[in-house]
């Protein structure tokens, strides 16, 4: 029983290959399609995720409001549940009982669409994540290039719904948002290259397997710091937070949704934090691993940390005008990340 | 710093017959409507009152005038001046001096609306405090209107 | 008057007050955004429309009056004392500064001289007065830039200050001190030490808040040569206060118009260079500084007396006019009173200096982007009950 519970933790890839292995089996005994339960299985993968990230909501958003009150010299939620932990569940609920509004002139079908789209987005980007050993729903070989390729079909979401909204400043929110995103997916893919360089591979697997424990954070400090700026950039939070700015443009593409929708906004933000927080271990800091403790628990924990730091810079800088966000983004990190890359391919080939 | 009197002096000098009086440590000038700019850039222009501190009207029924108040200040020699208008109540007209001081834009739409003012050449006659639809000049002492109450008076 | 959001065509000139270009001239890329009354940004009830050419301002004409009460016409109706609370609430942020101006104002047409006592005590509630809406100012702009924590900081400063001025007057922000004459009741025993710790601790406040918004790289790259305004243009606006100071224009009417003991007391006037938002900003940090040397002076130097002068018990006037300003944290407040011998006003003029500072919106802002008109009408500092009486 130690054992088992030993290696479902420790050595989780192996433990899944045996379950698997042995599902295959035994369906393939009864003479059913091998394609049906693969697909289960992926289903089976779906759900988990499913509940990964509502759990993370619900943890993230807590987490996030207990950190911001301490650095304000405040507490924080701490009324509803010990420490307030149930908060979140307390302000879901308040969501999901209000009035659901659509403007009159809104462009309905699109209205309604576009949250989900955002949505979907995030939720798609949980396929190439390894938790832990092994604990990938599909360890695609060219995972680098999915997740920088599905990070992107957020802007449509958030296209939609600012032109959906039939409003002014919906409009220029979501057009300053797309802007934003796809000026900042640049240097984060150069930078997410010098990394595929170091590792030889594009496969994530690969990449953490290729990574000493604390990961190539030493190797690129550089890089790390402009894959931090930004997936700060691409989540739309901390100084680039100008499309939802609320003293400016009124929530920007948010301003008509209410209740539920908002709701799923709100979740598709954060879990997207918390998946920048996740590629930026993955990538940089090793990972699921670790000495000592099960590989999720790192993985959780690096994680978590680097969500901290976003957090962090969120609650001490102001908001960044556009202007000097387009200009942070083509001036200075698109540079920074090609002689990133420029120095980090050298020194591959020659050492 | 320059004193009352010296100031008395210049514009004696410039304007003959001026009216003045003392004001308090301010020297009060009296100025007729349609000398009023010309007083205004001289004081500006040659004895450095370049600030207007405010510009407001006073409405005297018993003498069936509005006198218009206009309080300057010069930073240079620390020094006040009140020019004063008398107008009469009914077609109480004035030129514009929004474009001497800047500030005089807004004092002026303030005081036409309230106390029934115009200000020829004005470049934006539009209400500045004032609803709309709001009739009569409301700081002129005979101002009615049906929600104006009067206070019982005090003992 | 029901305006809604729309395109030139629905609203017409008495309304936005911009006369439309005729509909050949017209680009288009221009329309109008209507900003206000109510929206998160602007510190108070009031209407700005903006003619955009893009993201650049090509006009803008401020609306006013939502708040208009009639003041004015209401001191004429009242007795000098009853005028006094009516004058905390015309400015709710600098209430200690309009009643010195008005107690002032009274004082002066009366010929009554204070005890020194007395002018010792305004000048430290006027101080902690101005250290308060500057703190709130910075707190306000903060939460406009989007930086939320120096909101907390700065009001961790202000309940302080807040709950000292309560000890004294009963009162956190429309206080009703003042009389004519004095105060109404002498400061408790616990204010001087509450003041000397918070003295202490202040310095270090401000550092703090100055490191935390003013100094960091965003907000300086979002206000450095932003809403330039020059200082003749700034003077001829009739602009007041830190936003004229910004302006390298050195006019304070604690210096230039002095009154009560600040010819006694040592401080310095902080002048900015380049009269944009950041010169602006920069004042009031250094005047927090400069309150908090002269707080340190008059609590050093705090006289033995009465906390209040024989006045008669009804205040009539002999008939004259006055005018007293003060310099409050906004500008220069001044009360011009008219008395024509009986127990209530003739007339009341009240000098305001978001009035002034707000009609040079236009002039700040034409030429700028969008972005920046909330970060303009931040450092300009306006209370909108203020400009409308």
């Amino acid at each position: 029983m130690g054992r088992f519970l030993y290696d479902l933790f420790y050595n989780s890839d192996l433990v899944l290959n045996g379950w698997s292995a042995a599902a295959h089996q035994s369906w393939a005994a009864r003479g059913w399609p091998p394609v049906i339960l693969d697909g289960l299985l992926q289903l089976a993968w779906a759900v988990a995720a499913a509940v990964f990230l509502a759990l993370n909501a619900l943890f993230i958003i807590w987490f996030e409001r207990k950190v911001a009150a301490r650095m304000q010299i405040r507490r924080g939620p701490n009324r509803v549940g010990p420490w307030g932990i149930l908060q979140t569940l307390a302000d879901t609920g308040k969501l999901l009982i209000k009035e659901d509004i659509i403007p009159d002139a809104a462009d309905k079908a699109v209205f309604r669409a576009a949250p989900l789209l955002v949505l979907a987005s995030t939720f798609m980007l949980f396929v190439v994540l390894p938790f832990g050993k092994g604990l990938v729903a599909a360890d695609l070989n060219v995972g680098l290039v999915y997740f920088l390729a599905i990070s992107g079909l957020s802007v449509i979401g958030i296209l939609a719904g600012g032109w959906a909204s039939n409003n002014k400043y919906s409009l220029m929110g979501g057009m300053r948002s797309a802007a934003q995103i796809v000026s900042y997916e640049v240097p984060a893919v150069l930078t997410v290259l010098s990394v595929a360089l170091l590792a030889g591979s594009l496969r994530l697997g690969d990449i953490v397997r290729a990574q000493p424990s604390y990961g190539y954070i030493l190797l690129q400090p550089v890089g790390f710091l402009l894959f931090l700026i930004a997936s700060n950039a691409e989540i739309n939070r901390g100084p680039f937070d100008l499309p939802e700015a609320d003293s400016e443009l009124v929530s920007g593409f948010l301003t008509e949704y209410s209740a539920m929708r908002f709701a799923i906004f709100f979740l598709a933000e954060y879990t997207n934090l918390f998946l920048a927080g996740a590629f930026a271990s993955t990538l940089f800091l090793g990972g699921w691993r670790g000495p000592l403790l099960p590989p999720v628990v790192w993985f959780l924990l690096k994680s978590y940390f680097v969500v901290f730091l976003l957090i962090w810079i969120r609650w001490t800088f102001p908001r960044l005008r556009v202007d000097h966000l387009m200009e942070l983004s083509w001036k200075v990190l698109l540079p920074l990340a090609l002689a990133n890359l420029l120095v980090t391919a050298v020194l591959v080939k020659v050492l | 710093m320059r004193s009352a009197e010296e100031i008395r002096d210049a514009l004696r000098g410039r304007f003959p017959g001026i009216e003045t009086r003392p004001v308090d440590p301010a020297l009060s000038v009296t100025v007729q409507p349609d000398a009023l700019r010309e007083h205004l850039v001289f004081l500006r222009d040659e004895l450095a009152f370049d600030f207007l501190v405010f510009m407001t009207a006073l409405d005297r029924p018993a003498d069936g005038a509005v006198e218009l108040v206009y309080r300057l200040f010069s930073r240079e020699s620390r020094t006040s001046v009140v020019v004063r208008v008398r107008l009469p109540r009914d077609g109480a007209r004035v030129p514009t001096v929004s474009d001497i001081y800047r500030t005089a834009e807004w004092h002026e739409r303030e005081t036409a609306e309230l106390f029934g003012v115009e200000f020829a050449g004005h470049p934006d006659p539009r209400r500045l405090l004032l609803p709309d639809d709001l009739e009569g000049y409301p700081l002129r002492k005979d101002f009615m209107h049906p929600n104006l109450v009067r206070l019982p008076e005090v003992t | 008057m029901n305006v809604t959001f729309g395109d030139r065509d629905e609203m017409s000139p008495s309304v936005t007050g911009i006369t439309p270009l005729p509909a050949a001239q017209s680009t288009s890329d221009e329309f109008l955004l209507n900003v206000g009354p109510q929206h998160p940004a602007t510190h108070g009830v009031l209407r700005v429309v903006v003619t955009m050419d893009g993201e650049v301002v090509k006009d803008i004409v401020p609306h006013i009056g939502y708040v208009h009460r009639g003041l004015e016409k209401l001191f004429e109706n009242r007795t000098y004392e009853q005028i006094i609370p009516f004058t905390d609430r015309t400015d709710y942020l600098s209430a200690i500064a309009n009643n010195f101006a008005y107690v002032m104002g009274v004082e002066r047409l009366l010929g009554l001289e204070v005890p020194k006592k007395v002018e010792y005590m305004r000048v430290l509630m006027a101080e902690l007065n101005r250290i308060a809406s500057h703190l709130l100012w910075l707190a306000a702009y903060g939460l406009d830039m989007g930086a939320f924590t120096p909101f907390l900081y700065a009001f961790r400063d202000r309940e302080e200050i807040g709950a000292m001025i309560e000890e004294a007057s009963g009162g956190r922000l429309t206080t009703n001190y003042f009389r004519v004459g004095g105060f109404v009741h002498e400061l408790p025993k616990e204010f001087f030490p509450r003041l000397r710790k918070f003295i202490a601790r202040f310095g270090k406040a401000v550092n703090e808040l100055d490191t935390l918004l003013v100094e960091n790289a965003i907000f300086v790259a979002r206000t450095r040569g932003v809403g330039v305004i020059g200082r003749e243009r700034a003077v001829s606006y009739g602009m007041t206060g830190p936003c004229l100071r910004a302006s390298n224009a050195a006019f304070d009417v604690r210096r230039d118009m002095p009154y009560s003991i600040y010819p006694s007391l040592d401080f310095e006037i902080p002048v900015g260079r380049n009269g944009d938002t950041w010169d602006r900003s920069w004042v009031r940090i250094e005047e927090m500084r400069q309150s908090l040397a002269i707080l340190r002076q008059a609590m050093d130097g705090f006289p033995e007396g009465d906390h209040r002068t024989r006045a008669p018990r009804n205040i009539e006037p002999p008939a004259g006019e006055v005018y007293s300003a003060v310099e409050g944290p906004r500008g220069e407040i001044g009360f011009y009173i008219v008395s024509d011998g009986t127990r209530k006003p003739y007339r009341v003029k009240m000098r305001k200096p978001s009035f002034s500072n707000f009609s040079a919106l236009p002039e700040i802002l034409r030429g700028n982007k969008i972005a920046d008109l909330v970060a303009v009408m931040g450092s300009l500092d306006l209370v909108v009950p203020e400009i409308d009486r």
